[in-house]
């Protein structure tokens, strides 16, 4: 068959929304320069050909078993991360910025937790409130005098990026804890591969397949034990934990054994598996279950994922847990704010990346503000993820507004407000063509010994419902891959 | 490897292999009836008794209705609450699996879970009230596909040595339950003069092995019940004799065991080759002499001690780490 003349084109007519910065394309409809050879290869497949492609890459998502699992299913049943064949695009110049600040507040955020948990300098000296650190939920008295292995806290951290209508990237909250996602970026990579690979060859996109090797060897470099006596596990919550699939992809992908907390033991302060051969020593532990859930002995009772006695292996030197215990104090979005004046005091250096302006409703003034303004802000749990405990103001109703207030009032402690942003839109294809949809951008950083390495590009979200902000799996988010272009030789 | 994720590769097989073969003394049993006339409580409760059922069943339904030959079958087919029944195996084989989806294959995995979702589902039920013989064999030979592609899949490496660890085991234990299900049903075996309706049963025990044509292969011997019982307990290449299967249990435990001075496996492997050598003992003349339903409960006793030692050596072992001293003093027990 010839030129098809009922076959559409993808792009011809995308129109990007008012006072939003689109990814591709310029407030006039014309693509940008850095974007436009992709933009071009995309085009020349035409839209059947496309929408082909897109349904070839949706049912080898589901056969492959690269899901999430759904909690409420009786079957378990897993269901795909919906996945969007338009990759995202970020020039090379302009990832450099986003690499270097990245690496700049993982530096600071490593010094901060070393501060917080020994001397506390930086709250003798007033740079970030005392009560607001020690009244923040993630902190963590029980770990206080230790030193984690290699003074490292935070070994994997997603940092959350946005950009609103200028098109500059900056951060939106911290992820220290456990940031689940970085499987459906080699994923993700490894369907474009397959899909699109002359696409693909001819838009010198930097690897992301080496994220495991560098896990692997940043978490060996910080275990104490010497040489032949070293191990990596991988600690999941088991089966039915909803990143089940990543924790027993980077298990395998690392080529370290999967491990729950009943495969292991405490013994003589020194953490072992339980394997068909005799206890073996593990001396790094790439745990998945968060705090609260670690060590009976010490934190909940009730928890039968954790290991009895492995905070006291930890309080020896004797294992390194990645990401270290007592990390959620600077995942506290209440903290958030103050993260600017940590890059300064720890390395005075002026932050690389900017920040969401946000009112602390713990400060007087600010709460204020934020009552009188609740129907125009976003207003956030400080220990809340996932899109949850949050209300969209300008989207909210009346009834919802006035709860939300009576709850702040309550505990203002507990929320911050931020000024909603005009979230950046990515062409997304939709049953209706392609269309603009936001994103957000979820980098990883890995630090062992060495200085953090990012992860080019990251995990892009994308809101696939029309007009929506929120970006996450649980509330209708999908993903796209993230291409961060080589910078040409000329 | 991990000690839970071996005991996940090997209860997988065994659950497996429950299925198997309640699938094939089922099918059977249903052929069984056309041929030979047995008043109601022979026909179907010595399967219930075989699979150690008996007061669980007796405690779930009144006295008249035990003899029901459809309640009886549902209850081993599809009865959720009996640990045993098809219906429960699958789903507990299904679930070891889904704890160590990082370990089998792709392929295996989706074998069992296809099969799984296959028997939850209207398509399965509709099978079972149309045509039980297809019902029975689709799980038969969805059951022989996980083997093979177990086989052609995996690295064969410990994970895939458990799971044939816990085959073999379970196979040999489920061959001496077969066996005994002519003993529930028409009574003790001797040596003497057989009645159509035994004759008919040993077949009959034989074809849910797919142990006719082997059997005429070994020729010279006539039909009956002690050569039947001969073939089934001490056959060297026969993949469902009982003594075939504690052979490849040694084989598969001698693999996964770990090379000293470490002593992990070595109660399990004395137990095993005590078992081997009292088994062995007798021939089946001697066996009959002291009763073949003796014989038959002591198997299953202890390849499921066998299956205890193993669990408390590799599976679920003391959390303490051996100190200095102590391991060298095993190391001079050891032989």
């Amino acid at each position: 068959m010839s030129a098809d003349e009922t076959d559409s084109s993808l792009f011809s007519d995308y129109a990007p929304l008012k006072g939003t910065f689109d990814e591709c394309f310029d407030a006039d409809g014309k693509v940008r320069p850095e974007t436009e050879r992709v933009v071009q290869l995309l085009e020349s497949l035409g839209g059947r050909e496309f929408r082909t492609r897109q349904r070839l890459a949706d049912t080898t998502f589901l056969k492959s078993g690269i899901t999430f699992s759904v909690y409420s299913d009786r079957r378990g049943a897993e269901r795909i991360f919906p996945f969007d064949l338009i990759p995202r695009i970020i020039p090379g110049a302009e990832w450099e910025r986003v690499r270097t600040g990245l690496q700049q507040r993982i530096r600071a955020l490593n010094f901060f937790l070393n501060d917080v948990y020994s001397d506390q300098r930086i709250l003798a000296e007033d740079v970030v409130p005392r009560d607001l650190v020690l009244g923040a939920s993630g902190y963590t008295p029980e770990v206080s005098g230790i030193r984690p292995p290699g003074g490292i806290y935070v070994h994997i951290a997603g940092i959350d990026l946005i950009r609103g209508p200028d098109g500059e990237f900056v951060v939106l909250e911290d992820n220290a804890r456990t940031p689940s996602g970085v499987s459906y970026v080699l994923e993700n990579r490894m369907m474009m591969k397959k899909v699109f690979p002359h696409v693909f060859a001819e838009s010198r996109v930097m690897g992301v397949e080496e994220y495991p090797i560098r896990l692997r060897d940043a978490l060996a470099a910080v275990g104490p034990a010497p040489d032949d006596e070293d191990g990596t596990a991988v600690l999941t919550p088991g089966p039915f934990n909803s990143a089940y699939f990543e924790h027993s992809f980077l298990a395998r992908r690392m080529g370290v054994p999967l491990v729950e907390g009943r495969d292991l033991f405490v013994d003589r302060d020194r953490l072992y598996a339980k394997t068909t051969l005799g206890p073996r020593r593990i001396d790094v532990l790439y745990r998945r279950i968060d705090d609260p859930f670690l060590d009976p002995e010490v934190f909940r009772k009730d928890s039968a994922l954790g290991v009895p006695g492995l905070v006291r292996a930890y309080a020896k030197g004797n294992v390194a847990l990645a990401n270290a215990i007592g990390n959620g104090v600077v995942d506290d979005k209440g903290i958030y704010p103050y993260v600017p004046d940590m890059i300064r005091f720890y390395l005075s250096e002026e932050p690389i990346l900017g920040q969401v302006p946000t009112y602390v409703c713990a400060r007087e003034d600010d709460l204020a503000y934020v009552l009188d303004h609740v129907g125009e802000l976003v207003i956030k749990a400080v220990n809340e993820a996932g899109g949850y405990g949050m209300l969209i103001g300008p989207q909210a109703s009346r009834r919802e507004r006035k709860d939300f207030a009576e709850r702040i009032r309550s505990n203002p402690r507990n929320y911050i407000a931020q000024p909603r942003i005009e979230l950046s839109t990515c062409p997304t294809w939709t049953s209706r063509g392609v269309g603009p949809r936001r994103v957000d951008l979820r980098p990883y950083v890995v630090t062992g010994r060495d200085d953090p390495w990012v992860l080019p590009g990251g995990l892009t979200r994308v809101a696939l419902v029309e007009g929506s902000y929120v970006v996450n799996s649980s509330q209708g988010g999908g993903s796209k891959d993230t291409w961060v272009l080589e910078e040409t030789a000329s | 490897m991990i000690s839970r994720v071996a005991e996940s590769c090997f209860w997988l097989n065994r659950y497996i292999e429950r299925a198997d073969v309640l699938s094939r003394m089922l099918a059977v049993n249903r052929a069984f009836q056309l041929d030979v006339n047995l008043p109601d409580t022979e026909r179907w409760r010595p399967l219930v008794v075989v699979a150690g059922q008996e007061d669980d069943f007796t405690g779930l339904t009144e006295e008249d209705e035990r003899d029901d030959p459809e309640l009886v079958q549902d209850y081993l087919s599809w009865d959720p609450r009996n640990p045993s029944s098809l219906f429960s195996s699958l789903r507990a084989a299904r679930e070891n699996a889904r704890t160590i989806r990082e370990t089998i294959s792709l392929e295996m995995w989706e074998v069992l879970n296809d099969l799984w979702v296959w028997i939850e589902s209207k398509t399965a039920r509709r099978l079972y009230e149309k045509d039980r013989h297809a019902f029975y064999l689709h799980i038969r030979n969805q059951c022989c596909l996980f083997h093979g592609i177990a086989q052609e899949t995996m690295l064969h490496e410990d994970p895939f040595e458990f799971m044939r660890l816990g085959t073999a085991l379970e196979r040999g234990g489920q061959t001496a339950r077969l066996l005994d299900i002519k003993f529930h049903s028409i009574g003790p075996t001797a040596a003497e003069q057989e009645s159509p309706a035994e004759a008919a049963q040993w077949l009959a025990t034989l074809r849910s092995c797919s142990g006719v044509e082997p059997f005429l292969k070994r020729g010279d011997k006539p039909f009956s019940g002690p050569t039947v019982a001969e073939f089934l307990l001490f056959d060297r290449s026969f993949p469902r004799s009982v003594l075939h299967n504690l052979h490849r249990a040694r084989n598969f435990l001698d693999l996964v065991c770990p090379p000293a001075p470490t002593t992990i496996g070595s109660q399990s492997r004395e137990l095993l080759n005590e078992t081997l050598t009292r088994f062995t003992a007798r021939d089946i003349d001697g066996v009959l002499e002291d009763g073949l339903h003796d014989t038959l409960t002591w198997i299953v006793g202890a390849t499921a001690e066998i299956c205890g030692v193993i669990h408390d050596e590799f599976f679920d072992p003391t959390p303490i780490v051996p100190r200095k001293g102590q391991q060298q003093q095993s190391q001079q027990q050891s032989p």
